[in-house]
């Protein structure tokens, strides 16, 4: 039996086959999923920011720009091959658009730019990223498969 | 941010003069008695924002108003997906359901009725701390709820590690339940306290 673990906002959880990790309502946050396909291990992040600044307060995991580093450490503890580890993400959707104003800052926007540069200083590959829109999303991540089933509510469920 | 237990009791006082107003309006333009629980206010780690609202992934039609003034912060109005078509067929008429995601009568509709709620909030709430208080365009999200308020809270791209609700439970007979939420922003919360000489 699979056992589903669930990972909170600004938290990150890592897994060994058959247990799945999900997170479920993401709007403007990034699901980062990695997993290492031979040992079938992985782990995923609830990224909410872009970037900690520097600012040393409060919680790394909430952070693309610390977030992802210590999911890293996490998989490769669990025996993962850093040079087989690949890469998925989801979220960062716009869910309000005001009306006559212009989206300020397109906090959603700016965090998967910020997950992606993220993945790439640290030589991850992305396979895929479903992001943006203006919907939420709910995802579960096979550690074993590296499938990332993205559900929402009025705009379909796919596997990536 | 430190609060005390009068600055809570104090905060929990503003939440009931809004709410008490908000819950009238909305009583008055749905016709239906609407009850109203005693408000909440809650200082949590934000991680613990998604208790309040509960299932994360349930659909919620959820009406967010801007506070401008000389103290900021944010209202928002979380209905479920059955009180929303009760309060859209109560005011377009007709016992259709109502396509809540395409439909933009019955989204307007939702927004009308989040702004009335939020004005009567904000003018009880002017009122009674002197602290001049106006609402924006009301926005309307039909989704997650959890996804909607990562959105919200998140606006601005920065979170505070402690975020404060005052939070109110609406409901009313038949099917009308909602949850109002008034966020403040940080300064603002200084200003409403002092305004109260707390």
């Amino acid at each position: 039996m699979s056992e589903i673990i669930n990972v909170g906002m600004a938290d990150y959880r890592t897994a060994r086959v058959p247990d799945i990790l999900m997170t479920a309502g993401l709007g403007s946050c990034i699901g980062v999923c990695i997993h290492d396909p031979v040992q079938k291990v992985g782990g995923m992040a609830h990224v909410m920011l872009p970037t900690a600044n520097g600012s040393a307060a409060g919680n790394p995991a909430k952070y693309a720009d610390t977030a992802i580093e210590l999911l890293l450490e996490a998989i490769l503890g669990l025996g993962a091959s850093r040079a087989r580890l690949r890469s998925k993400i989801a979220g960062g959707a716009q869910m309000f658009a005001f009306p006559g104003k212009p989206p300020v800052l397109k906090i959603g926007d700016r965090n998967a730019e910020a997950v992606t540069a993220e993945l790439k200083r640290l030589s991850i590959p992305l396979l895929v990223a479903d992001v943006g829109g203006s919907f939420g999303r709910t995802i579960h991540f096979d550690v074993g498969t590296g499938e990332l089933r993205v559900r929402t509510i009025n705009h379909g469920e796919k596997v990536i | 941010m430190q609060i005390t237990q009068i600055q809570l009791d104090a905060l929990k006082e503003i939440g009931n003069i809004g709410s008490g107003h908000a819950a009238t309006a909305l009583s008055t333009l749905l016709q239906r008695r609407i009850d109203m629980s005693v408000p909440e206010v809650w200082a949590v780690p934000f991680a613990q924002a998604a208790d309040i609202i509960g299932n994360m992934d349930e659909p919620q039609a959820v009406v967010y108003v801007r506070v401008e003034g000389d103290a900021p912060g944010k209202a928002v109005f979380f209905f479920p997906l059955v009180s929303a078509q009760v309060v859209v067929r109560v005011l377009l008429g007709g016992d259709g359901e109502f396509d809540l995601f395409g439909d933009e009568l019955a989204q307007s509709a939702l927004k009308e009725v989040g702004n009335i709620l939020v004005s009567s909030f904000l003018i009880a709430l002017t009122k009674f701390s002197g602290i001049p208080l106006q609402p924006s365009v009301p926005a309307l999200a039909v989704d997650m709820a959890g996804a909607i308020l990562d959105a919200i809270l998140l606006e601005e791209g920065i979170l505070d590690d402690i975020v404060l609700f005052i939070d109110t439970q609406l409901s009313g007979i038949p099917q009308i339940e909602g949850q109002f939420i008034f966020l403040p922003n940080e300064g603002s919360l200084q200003k409403l306290l002092g305004a109260l000489g707390v």
